[in-house]
Order: C-alpha cells, then structure tokens, then sequence
C-alpha cells in the first residue's frame, strides 16, 4: 500500500510539530480538503461500493423475481460444474502463456531496438509498434476476423490458396487446435509495441559507462546485450510479470471478441462463463453467476496479495 | 505500526458503515422489487394513461421506418375508441439476443417502473418457459370474451397454445407461418435443370452441385441447424429430413431427438455437402441477415443459388432485394422458384414445418386483482383485431405514411429506366406508399401479417400482390405444424447448455472434425442424464 | 584511477579501435535493420490494407497499394445513416464528458491524498485501495446501475469510467513532483487548499492532465464490453459496439448509398480508430510519458 502511504522527506522534517496540534484543530485546518474528497468518495461509493452489498446474492438463488436463501448450494454447483473448471484453467492458461510472449517478445524488441543507432529510424520504428495498442479489442478483432475469415475475401486464405500453400480455405477461428496460437499472434500484435515503452525507458538510463567498458573487454554486439543489456533488464521484466500476474482472472474482452461457441473449450474464460451464465441464458441464475464471480474476485485478491509480497522482495514496495 | 493498524480499522470501519448505510437504503431497492407494487391495487375500474410495449423486428415500422406516426396514429385512435388517451412507449430490441434481454428487464425492473413492460412479444419457447414463473397474467377469460371471437378464423391458434389446466397466457393474433426452400431461376437454367426435376434428396444435391465451384455455394442458411430457435431444421429442411435435434413428443411419448439415428444420418450429409463445397461454410456463422444478403448480394459470384426462409412476404422481399441488387433483372418476379417439399421431407414431417406462432403476453404485477391487465388486454390486443383501424395500423402502418388511399402517383427508381416503375393510385383505392427509409421499395406491411392473421380485417383494404398471395397459398398447400416446443424446469434450466453444446457438436461434425457418431455420443456423456431427466419430467406432466 | 593512469596508453590504441566498431556498419546491424522493417511492415500492413479497403468500391482479398475504383460511399454512408452516424456522435460525447469527468475526480482525490497531515489520510487511501483488489463482480454491478437508471444508457459509459483509482495514484504521484516550496509560499501568502489547487497546482501539471485525460480517452472511446453488457437500445449504443455488431453479427444497417459489404466494415474500422490515430502522432509523448509514470516509477 506503499504508493499512497510514503511520506515526502519535506513532511517528515515538522513532522513532530504537526502531531503536536490537536485533532480538532488538524481537521478544522484540513476541511477544504474533505470537501474536495467528497466528490470522489461518492463516485467510489456508487460504482464500487454499492454492487459489493451485491454479494450477498452468492447465498441465495435469484431466478426472475424468486429470489430465496440457499446458503452453499451455488458454491458446491459451481465447484461440480466441469465447464466451470474448464473456464478456470482456460483463464489461467490463456492469460499466463499470453503474459508471458507477450513479455518476452517486448524484452526482445526493445534490446535490438536499444541497438538501433539511426534515432530517426529508432523513433519512427517506436511510433509504428506503438499504434495497435490504441485500437480496441473490438476493432482488432474485426480487422483479423475479415482477414481471417474463410470467404471469398478473406485475405489469408485467398492468398495462400493463390500461392498454393492450401487447397482450401481453412476457417482459423473456428479450428479447436488453430485458435489459441491465434489469439496469443494477435495479443502480441497488439501489445507487444506498447510493451516496449517501459524496458526502453529502463535502457535508456543504463549507464553508457557499462557498455563502454565491455567494449574495451572486446565485447561483441551479442556479449554485450547478454552481459549488460539483459542483466539490466531483469528487475523490471520481473516487476511487469509480477504486476500483471495479479489481474490474470480479469481478462474478457480479449477472448471476448474473438471466441465462440466451437472453440469454447479452448478458450471459454470465468468471465465469458459468467457472462453467457449470466446474458446469454434463457432465466438466469443470478445467484450462481455472482457466487462465480465472487470466486473469481477471491482468488483475485489472493492473487493480488501473494504479488504484493513478491513485489515488496524484488523492489521493496508493494504493487498496489 | 500503530498507525497502520488504526487507519486499517478506520478503512474498515469506514466501509462498515458506509455499506450498512447503503445496505438499508438497498433493502427497500434491489430486495424491494419482491414486494407488490402500490398501484393497481384499486379496484374496480383501471384507467390505463401509459402502456409499455417490448418488440422485436417484426414491428416492420421501427424508429427509421415511420414509428412515431404509427405510435401517433395508435393513440389517437384508441384516445377515439376508449374515451381517454393511452400513451404507447415501444422498446424494439435486436433479434438477437431478444430473450436474455426481455429476462434481464422482466428480473430487475417491477410493473410500473420505467421500461418495465405491460405487454410484450414472445416466441412459443419463451411463452413456455414464463408461463409457470407466475410473471405472465392468465388471459384465458380475457380471450374467451374478447370482441374479436366472433371473426375468428383460425381459433385452434390460440387453443393450441392452452396450458394443461386450461389457462392462456399467451395471445397469438397470427399463425406461425413457416419456411420453404427458394432456388434462384437463373442458376436452374445454368444447371440446365427444372425445379419439377427435383423431387428427392439426390435430385436435390445434384443440382447442388452443378452450381458450386469453391466460390459460389449451392446453398447458405442461418447456421446448420439453429438449435435456439424453433422449429431447429427449419433453415435447412432438406438436410435435416426426418431428423429433429431437440425433445419432442413422438407417437405420444417425449423423446430426444438429438440422440436419434435421423439426427446422425442428418449430420453424415451435412457433413458431406460440407465436404463436397455445396454448402456455404459462411452458414456455420451467419445469422438470419447476412445469409439471406449474402444470398441476394449484388455479387452473384460468391453467392448461393439455394436458400429456405420465410414463405409469402419473404418471397417478396427477397425478390425486391435481387431487384434492387440488379440481379437477374430479366426474370422479373419469376427470380426465384419455390421448391416443394423433396420426397424425404414429405416422407417423414408430411412437408415444411409450420412453427408455432410467437405470442403476445401481458405481465402480472401480482396483486391479485385483474383489472391493470384487463386495462391492459382490451387496450391492446382487442384493438389489435378490431378488423379496422386498429389492426390496420398493426398490418399495415400509418396512414398517409406507410399506406394511403388518396390519388397518387409516384415513381420507384426514377433514375433507373430498367428498374424504374410508376404507380397510380385513383382516390379511395387503398395502396401501399414507399418505405419511408428505402422510397425505391414498396411498403409491405407491418407487424400483422394480412393472411397469417387469426381474424381477418373487415374493411376490405388488402394489398393484392400476387406473389405474396401464391407464397401464402404455396406454403399452406405444403405445410404441416410443427412439434409443440417442450417446456420442462431442468429444460429450462439447462437450456442453454444443451444449445450451446449442440450447436458445437453440430458444427464439428459437419465440417469433420468428429463423426456424426461421436457428436450424438458425446453429447449422451456430456448430458444423457439431464436430457432423460428432461424426458421424465416431460413425461409426467 | 591509478588503473586508469597506467593504462592511458594502451587504451589509446583500443578506444581508436572502438571508435572504428562503433561507426561500422555492421552485418549485424543489416539484420536489424531488416528485422525491424519487417516487424514494423507486420503492424502497418494489416493497417494499410484496411486503409485502402475501406476507399475501394469492391471488396477485393488481394492487398492493393491503392483502391482501385476509388470511393468515399463507405464513409458517406456513415455519416448519413442514423443507425452508424448517433452511434459514433455517442462514443464522442461519452468520451469527452468521461474524460473531464475522470480528470476532475482524480485530480481532487490525487491531490488530496497528497496532504500528509490530514487526519484521516490512510484510511482514505485504504477506501480507495480496497476497490482496486476488491470488486463486486459482473451481477451486483448490473443490478446497481439499474438501480441508478443508467442501464440502456450510454452515460454508464460515463459513470463507469468517471473513477479510475489507478490514474488518480498516478496523479498523485505526479503532484508530488511540484516543489512544496511553492506551495508554502502561496500558503504564506493566504491562498486556500482550493486556490492552491487551481492556481499552482493544476497549471503545473499540464502534461500530467494531457497524459492522464488521454489515458481516461482511450479506455473510453475504445470500451466495447460495456456496452455490451449494459446497453441493449440501439439509440444509446456507441461506435465500438456498433462496428462489433455489424462485422460480426452480420448485422448491416439499410443504408442510402448502394455501398459494398466489405468497403462499409472497413471504413467503420478506420472511424473507429481514427480520432486516436489522427491525434496519436501529436500526443505520442504524453501516452508514453503516462505509462512511465505508472510503472517505471521507482
């Protein structure tokens, strides 16, 4: 919780003044403040807050207007239910490999991109990559689903059928077995670029000294980026991981726009369950779906937790 | 230390109350729902000023198309008929996804809330389904006393739609129509065939395949079978056969279908005529709207020469739409040939499925006293059959907007002198005028359809067109009606995961990746306990 | 040093070898040149064949350099036909009033969490902690909005993303860079928390408000799952969900113009995606600048 709580040095220094004053006198001097927080305090209350008293909806099941108490009963459906833990691994398998390429990939681009001496074509190169990240979920999935699509105008497979590489048309977001090495090209299409901003801005304040004195070891290019670049690099590569490890469970609408209903045993997440559970059905059980949810905030913030510990070894402050 | 742990709890504290704050004013909100609402509770007469409606697309005249002055025109007539004025809110929703919208609205709003509906429109699944959730009034009296009884032409509509025990919560004022298999006259005669010759499966798929080169399809539909919509098989009628991919009742006993050798013998040919590239692939994920534009899209080369959909005013429409797409303009409206029902068809169903009709329902607000949803009933839907005014808004549109029977002339594609055509109309003779959103094509109706409906207008205005009049006649010649949709709690409950599951295994098996077998037997693995629960519960009603 | 001293000489010799590798134009360096014209041919082509789709009057699977039969029927269809022109008019309206929603509300929080003796400060901080790792999930959510009407509306886009707790820290963080001295001195000469605010504070953090305000944009413009979930009326719908709707679902609206299938989708693509792409040049140093803030921030 540490980027909220850590005190400038300024403050610190009249600190022991400041705890001398009464609480009284330290509120009323403060009051403009409250004021400003109110404001912000509200918004939070409505949109955060407020569906939390939802909840309790995990213990009862709640079809149409028939809303009763049934204490575990969602919980134990929910943990019977093998879509559910099919969701469950999908979730974490999807999001973790997709991670982790998408890291790795980043790590990559920069490091040679960090190589690239022609700064004109250095930033020129960062402005092109950068430019998917802009783009919705919606709109990439729509470019790659035209592209895709097995139709007559479908770019891919008119032109490899063109070049003789297929005989016919394969239907790539509908295959079992094409779909996920898809979805994660995709993902890498468009994060990878954006990836790059923050290991590009750990290189940049690398000391050019390091590279200098590897030189006069006789370093090659390929030594140098192992031996200096790449150790460089390290802490942050963690800390990305580790920040984004803890939002695993939240992906939607990456799967979201680009699955259905054939491929949803590879890619069907919690959230896409949740919400077909939720949306898609005939009567809901708004119970059921929230006590899913509920799990999933759960294991969430465990999550969240265990990476707030791991940030606090590797850095020394917490994530959050 | 300390003050990490103080300002944990004055966090948490904070929360506690903030939340117990909002936890009593949400008992009266989220939770208050439960409880019935005030009005209504006077009894005697009802004055209903307002009335919310939810739609579909079947109300033709949507906001582009002229709504206001039909909703204008409504209320105007029904201020004239009931002595005072009834404001008529309409919410038209997309077709998809229709039913989890009506669920999630009918769930979290109360009668008399904003957008909650006093009335709204469902399909025979749906009307299933609410009927036994207490959220639908019983309008069986209503219904029996109605003023429109005494013109009823088709009254087994309504009788078919009864409960057990004899209650009526769904009204239909049309019959549900069906599909029929439509083939393009142009591709007939480059195939060099008629469609007379046609008269079997092999004949059909033989004609299929004279027409199909990798980039033109013998034929497209919305999806290979489409399990979420009754009557399943009705987009690919020939495919599908005998073969019914849902619980049905069969020579008086529940069965379900999927697991019958008629639905492995529908997938093996499916997937055949995947293989073979006579079925477009495009049909695995198109919906109603993009098969039927990619049918009559103005690139012919990438099109199908085969398609089922909706008889009567579809031949029409689809028609109009290849007229309007340049396609085959030399056929005029001999464009497309309806086909009849190959010998199989015949064979097993008796010919194409009539479907059962979608309703109109009235919601409940639970207090016991009937007089809000009477209020209700002859404000809407008695009117709605009045054979007059009316129900000429409800078949037609607005007057003067989409219909008018004053002396006109207007031209429809002034700028195309092939296509170009020019109506004259003497005053008093009834016509229908330009879609308002589309002046090159003539209206065609609005929600009622002039001859599915149960009782027929009284003031002589019909909209003689012939092709429209030999579709209908066409279909009734041909049809049989469909198996009543089965309604069971664990079906409901489920119902989702059977569709979601059959649509999957469907398509794999169609395009290979499993065989029809293994489609039928993993779907007795994955839910051949819940379907013979299903079975039973069907069974014991 | 003294290694230093010792060694001038023989590092005369290897600096001047030094110099001459670094000037040379290595086989390496051919490669990645090469590489990164690739890889950057790999973003910008599925870019350009969209670019070029949406002006050619047929739709064509070959990637073209420039339509062939050259048109603007696609976007004239959509600034024409209601049903594609209100929902983008919504995905700006939504967009500006959430952005100046969001930096009005981070910038209050941010700064106020910035007072370090304000009694009360942690567990204002922890109230807004607690939602970032805590939430009430897709239901309980639902049902609130509808309590607050703001189901099939498109201001939910505006509520939703009004608060972001994560920008509001990097707000914070930002102000924590302005020099208290400066804020002394207007202490000193009677200005209130509120003037501060207004007349040192936020006129210091011009490129803070740029980067955030863009960061609160982007979610909005581009939010599609909202919609989705909470928006089923037509009306209120916005320009992602829209061209969601149509690609996908198929879901073409009757339009004026005779204007092919594939030209309309990819001209709604480059409508989705323009606002950002046309200002993203221009503003590219205040996205980067954001996302350092965030995680670089050591």
């Amino acid at each position: 919780m540490s980027i909220f709580g850590k005190k400038p040095v300024e403050t610190l220094s009249n600190g022991s003044q400041v705890n001398q004053k009464s609480l009284k006198m330290r509120i009323w001097n403060n009051r403009g403040f409250y004021l400003m927080f109110l404001p912000v305090a509200i918004f939070v209350l409505l949109v955060y807050y407020w569906p939390m008293l939802g909840i309790r909806y995990a213990f009862y099941s709640y079809k149409l207007k028939n809303i009763h108490w049934v204490g575990m009963g969602n919980f134990v459906k929910l943990f019977s239910e093998p879509d559910f833990w099919q969701s469950f691994t999908n979730t974490l398998e999807l999001s973790i490999i997709k991670l982790l390429l998408n890291t790795f990939a980043a790590v990559l681009i920069s490091v040679f991109l960090n190589e690239m001496k022609n700064m004109f074509m250095k930033k020129t190169i960062q402005t092109i990559i950068y430019l998917p990240h802009f783009m919705s979920y919606a709109v990439v999935a729509a470019i790659f689903t035209l592209f895709l699509s097995p139709s007559s105008t479908g770019f891919v497979n008119e032109t490899m059928k063109e070049w003789g590489f297929l005989s016919s048309s394969i239907d790539f977001l509908h295959s079992k077995s094409l779909w996920r090495p898809i979805f994660y090209l995709i993902n890498m299409w468009k994060e990878t670029g954006w990836g790059t901003v923050i290991f590009l801005a750990t290189l940049s304040g690398i000391n050019p000294e390091l590279y200098e004195a590897a030189d006069i070891d006789g370093a090659t290019r390929l030594q140098k980026i192992m031996h200096v670049t790449l150790p460089a690099l390290s802490n942050t590569i963690i800390v990305v991981l580790i920040l984004n490890m803890a939002k695993v469970l939240n992906m939607f609408e990456p799967v979201f726009v680009l699955y259905n209903s054939r491929v949803y045993d590879v890619s069907d997440v919690i959230s896409t369950y949740v919400y077909r559970k939720t949306f898609l059905t005939a009567i809901p059980d708004y119970g059921y779906s929230t006590a899913v949810g509920l799990f999933k905030s759960v294991v969430g913030c465990i999550l969240m937790l265990i990476c707030n510990q791991a940030s606090k070894k590797v850095r020394g402050r917490g994530i959050m | 230390m300390k003050r990490k742990i103080v300002s944990v709890i004055l966090a948490v504290s904070m929360c506690t109350a903030l939340l117990a704050g909002c936890g009593s004013k949400s008992s009266d909100g989220v939770l208050g729902e439960m409880e019935a609402p005030e009005e209504g509770t006077e009894s005697g007469d009802f004055e209903l000023d307002n009335i919310n409606i939810i739609v579909d697309g079947t109300l033709t005249a949507t906001v582009e198309n002229g709504q206001d002055a039909f909703v204008e025109q409504w209320e105007s007539a029904i201020a004239e008929k009931l002595g005072h004025e009834v404001k008529l809110n309409i919410t038209q929703l997309d077709h998809s996804d229709y039913s989890g919208t009506v669920s999630r609205t009918l769930t979290t709003g109360a009668p008399g809330d904003e957008g909650y509906p006093d009335a709204l429109i469902m399909s025979a699944t749906m009307l299933r389904q609410y009927q036994t959730t207490g959220l639908l009034w019983n309008l069986k009296d209503a219904y029996d006393n109605a003023e429109f009884q005494s013109r009823l032409q088709y009254p087994e509509v309504n009788e078919n739609m009864e409960t057990s025990d004899g209650a009526l919560y769904g009204f239909a004022p049309t019959y549900g129509n069906g599909c029929v298999t439509y083939i393009k006259q142009s591709w007939l005669d480059k195939a060099g065939m008629k469609a007379e010759d046609i008269k079997t499966f092999d004949d059909y798929y033989d004609f299929l395949k004279k027409v199909s080169d990798g980039k033109t399809y013998g034929v497209i539909a919305a999806g290979y079978g489409k399990v979420d919509e009754t009557p399943y098989i009705n987009y690919m009628p020939e495919w599908w056969q005998g073969a019914y991919p849902s619980f049905y009742e069969k020579d008086g006993a529940w069965v379900d279908g999927f697991t019958e050798q008629a639905t492995v013998d529908a997938l093996a040919r499916l997937n055949k005529g995947y293989k073979d590239g006579v079925i477009d692939p495009d049909t695995e994920e198109a919906g109603t709207k993009q098969a039927r534009e990619k049918f009559f899209s103005n690139d012919q080369s990438t099109s199908e020469g085969v398609f089922t959909y909706w008889a009567g005013t579809w031949l029409r429409t689809l028609t109009d739409n290849m007229a309007k797409n340049d396609v085959d303009n030399d056929l005029g409206d001999e464009r497309l040939v309806q086909l009849e029902p190959i010998q199989e068809i015949k064979d097993t169903w008796g010919g194409y499925l009539n479907r059962e009709a979608p309703v109109w329902v009235i919601t409940d607000d639970g207090d016991g006293n009937d007089a809000r949803e009477q209020a209700i009933f002859d404000t809407l839907f008695e009117t709605m059959l009045d054979g007059d005014r009316v129900q000429t808004l409800w078949t037609y549109g607005a007057e003067g907007v989409h219909w008018s029977t004053e002396a006109e002339s207007f031209t429809t594609n002034p700028d195309d002198p092939e296509k170009k055509q020019d109506y004259d109309y003497e005053d008093g003779e009834f016509h229908l005028r330009p879609t308002p959103n589309d002046p090159n094509t003539i209206w065609k109706k609005n929600h009622l359809d002039p001859v599915l409906v149960i009782s027929p207008l009284t003031n002589g205005f019909t909209d003689t067109d012939p092709l429209i009049e030999e579709g209908n006649k066409f279909f009734l010649a041909n049809c049989v009606d469909a198996p009543a949709a089965a309604s069971s709690e664990t079906l409901t409950e489920y119902l989702e995961d059977l569709t979601t599951v059959k649509t999957t295994l469907i398509n794999q098996a169609v395009v290979g990746e499993i065989t029809p077998e293994e489609a039928v037997e993993e779907y007795k693995a994955e839910f051949g306990d819940i379907s013979a629960q299903i079975i039973d519960e069907l069974s014991a009603e | 040093m003294d290694n230093a001293n010792l060694m001038r000489l023989g590092r005369k010799a290897e600096e001047q070898e030094y110099t001459k590798r670094r000037f040379k134009f290595s086989a390496f360096d051919f490669t990645n040149y090469i590489v990164f014209i690739i890889i950057a041919l790999i973003v910008i082509l599925p870019m350009w064949k969209v670019i070029v789709d949406s002006m050619n009057s047929v739709g064509v699977y070959q990637f073209r350099f420039w339509p062939e039969n050259f048109t603007l029927d696609g976007y004239r269809t959509i600034f024409t036909t209601r049903k594609l022109f209100r929902p983008f008019m919504n995905s700006v309206v939504t967009t500006v009033a959430g952005t100046f929603l969001g930096l009005a509300l981070s910038t209050l929080g941010g700064y106020v969490l910035n007072q370090y003796d304000m009694p009360g400060r942690s567990a204002m901080s922890m109230f807004l902690m607690i939602t970032m790792v805590f939430t009430g999930g897709m239901i309980p959510e639902y049902l609130v909005m509808k309590q607050l009407g703001l189901v099939d509306s498109m201001w939910i886009l505006v509520v939703k993303h009004g608060i972001n707790v994560y920008n509001l820290v990097l707000m914070k963080n930002f102000f924590e860079g302005i020099p208290v001295s400066l804020i002394e001195a207007a202490k000193i000469d009677g200005c209130s928390a509120m003037g501060i605010f207004f007349r040192i504070v936020l006129p210091l953090s011009k490129a803070a408000l740029a980067s955030i305000g863009l960061m609160y944009a982007v979610t909005i413009w581009n939010d599609y799952s909202t919609v989705q979930i909470y928006i089923t009326n037509p009306d209120q719908v916005n320009f992602q969900y829209m061209l969601r709707v149509m690609i996908m679902d198929g879901d073409t609206p009757t339009t004026a113009y005779k204007v092919s299938q594939d030209t309309l989708y990819y001209a709604s693509i480059i409508c989705a995606i323009l606002p950002f792409m046309v200002a993203y040049p221009f503003l590219q140093k205040y996205f980067v600048k954001g996302v350092n803030a965030g995680a670089v921030k050591e």
